[in-house]
């Protein structure tokens, strides 16, 4: 009887084992397990990515020449807006390096732009992150700002030799200050409400009493630039809705984010300098 | 070693076919869980040793791949191949139904567990279950497709590789 009660427990008696040895295993071998198991598998991922390209690839060649004649002008249109963005941006960047020459004022971070492929999207109700397909053979350094034309697209957590891992706005562990356009006052957003099939959200807190946003009114949330992380004035989302929060000091509410999010193809990496 | 290595490479497999779906379902906010199918086969069919060698394998690739305390599925996907494997005398393995049955269980039972471990940095808890039942329905749906054709690919798998079945005399 002894022994069959022995033979019962001996799974469970296995699996205390198992939780033992790995607590005692030392944090280098398992961060080194870890770096060994993700670069196992990137050249997967990777490859991965790059059929889907080449199937994007042979989908465009369908298009006929009057299809991509017509695109072509469509671009030289936006190219030449472009640049007399590029111009006034310039203009506008003398004026800020004579004003803080003037005022001695401390100057912005400066940025090198590292555009990038995704190699995988994943987009769980856990977290929300993605895949790029540049690591350290590009300098990408940890923490680096993500950002797309909708604005900003979250923080490398990971950098690996050939790709780096995002942690996006939307992921619950993404928290950064913003500021509601227009304004100065700083408010705490963090990512992590994200409901199937519809745009992913984030919720605000320490929103001051005086700012009114619905969904009729949203007010635009944008970097705050404090941390120097990210520079001031990229788009996080648009606040939904403000209400009172337990606190009776500040209200806390929805921000909606870009829906493209769940979509993307090419990001750019901040990278300082 | 070998059917460890096989066991493993099935699994390898499985993790990439997964992920090529999660980057599709991404533009929906979607995402399908499949823990259950990296513990059924080699905890209903292979000897404990090597069949929890390559589950612990699996857990690890799992974990290298997730913001998560490393180890979490190291140790979940362990969990649930000794229960498994403790009962598999008492189940009908050979049958399709039930082999899948049993990975609609076990996913169901991984699947809470892990949503249990996630949950405490949430910023609203109670907000994120809808999306949380609605992902583990696709991946319900996905594994009752899916299990009797990953299951004979393993077995397949281990009969390409010349590994005799575990049950076989």
């Amino acid at each position: 009887m002894p022994s069959k009660r022995l033979d019962q427990a001996r799974p469970f008696v296995t699996l205390g084992v198992i939780v033992v040895a790995w607590l005692l295993v030392p944090v280098a071998v398992k961060a080194f397990l870890r770096a060994s198991f993700f670069e196992l598998t990137a050249p997967i991922t990777l490859a991965a990515s790059r059929i889907r390209d080449l199937q994007d690839y042979w989908s465009l060649r369908l298009h006929s020449k009057d299809e991509l004649i017509e695109a072509g002008r469509d671009l030289a249109r936006l190219n030449a807006s472009y640049e007399l963005g590029v111009q006034r941006n310039a203009e506008l960047q003398a004026e800020v390096a004579r004003l803080e020459t003037l005022l001695r004022l401390p100057s912005f971070t400066t940025y090198r732009y590292e555009h990038a492929r995704v190699a995988r999207r994943d987009f769980s109700g856990w977290w929300q992150r993605i895949v790029i397909r540049k690591g350290s053979n590009f300098g990408l350094p940890v923490g680096a700002p993500v950002v797309f034309t909708g604005g900003v697209v979250g923080k490398i957590t990971e950098v690996h030799a050939t790709t780096a891992v995002v942690d996006l706005v939307s992921s619950p562990s993404f928290r950064i200050a913003g500021v509601v356009e227009g304004d100065t006052r700083p408010v705490s957003y963090q990512g992590g409400i994200n409901p199937g099939f519809a745009p992913p959200t984030g919720v605000v807190e320490l929103v001051p009493l005086d700012v009114v946003a619905s969904p009729q009114a949203p007010k635009r949330l944008v970097t705050s630039g404090f941390g120097g992380v990210f520079p001031p004035g990229l788009m996080i989302g648009t606040i939904t809705r403000a209400a009172m929060g337990g606190d009776g000091l500040f209200q806390s509410g929805e921000v909606r984010l870009d829906e493209r999010l769940g979509s993307l193809a090419e990001v750019t990496v901040l990278v300082p300098l | 070693m070998r059917r460890t290595l096989v066991l493993f490479a099935t699994l390898l497999l499985l993790w990439a076919m997964l992920s090529v779906l999660n980057h599709a379902l991404a533009e929906w906010r979607a995402h399908v869980f499949a823990g259950g199918l990296f513990v059924a086969y080699a905890a209903l069919h292979q000897p404990r040793r090597s069949g929890l060698a390559a589950v612990m394998l699996g857990g690890l690739l799992c974990d290298a791949h997730t913001p998560v305390v490393f180890g979490t599925h190291l140790l979940l996907l362990s969990a649930a191949h000794l229960t498994l494997f403790h009962l598999r005398e008492r189940l009908p393995r050979e049958d399709n139904l039930a082999v899948t049955l049993v990975v609609l269980f076990a996913n169901l039972a991984l699947f809470l567990v892990f949503t249990f471990t996630q949950l405490p940095g949430t910023p609203a808890p109670g907000a994120v279950w809808p999306r949380l039942l609605l992902d583990l329905l696709w991946s319900q749906v996905l594994l009752t497709l899916v299990t009797p054709w990953f299951i004979a690919l393993q077995a397949g798998a281990l009969a390409l590789a010349r590994v005799p079945r575990e049950d076989l005399p």
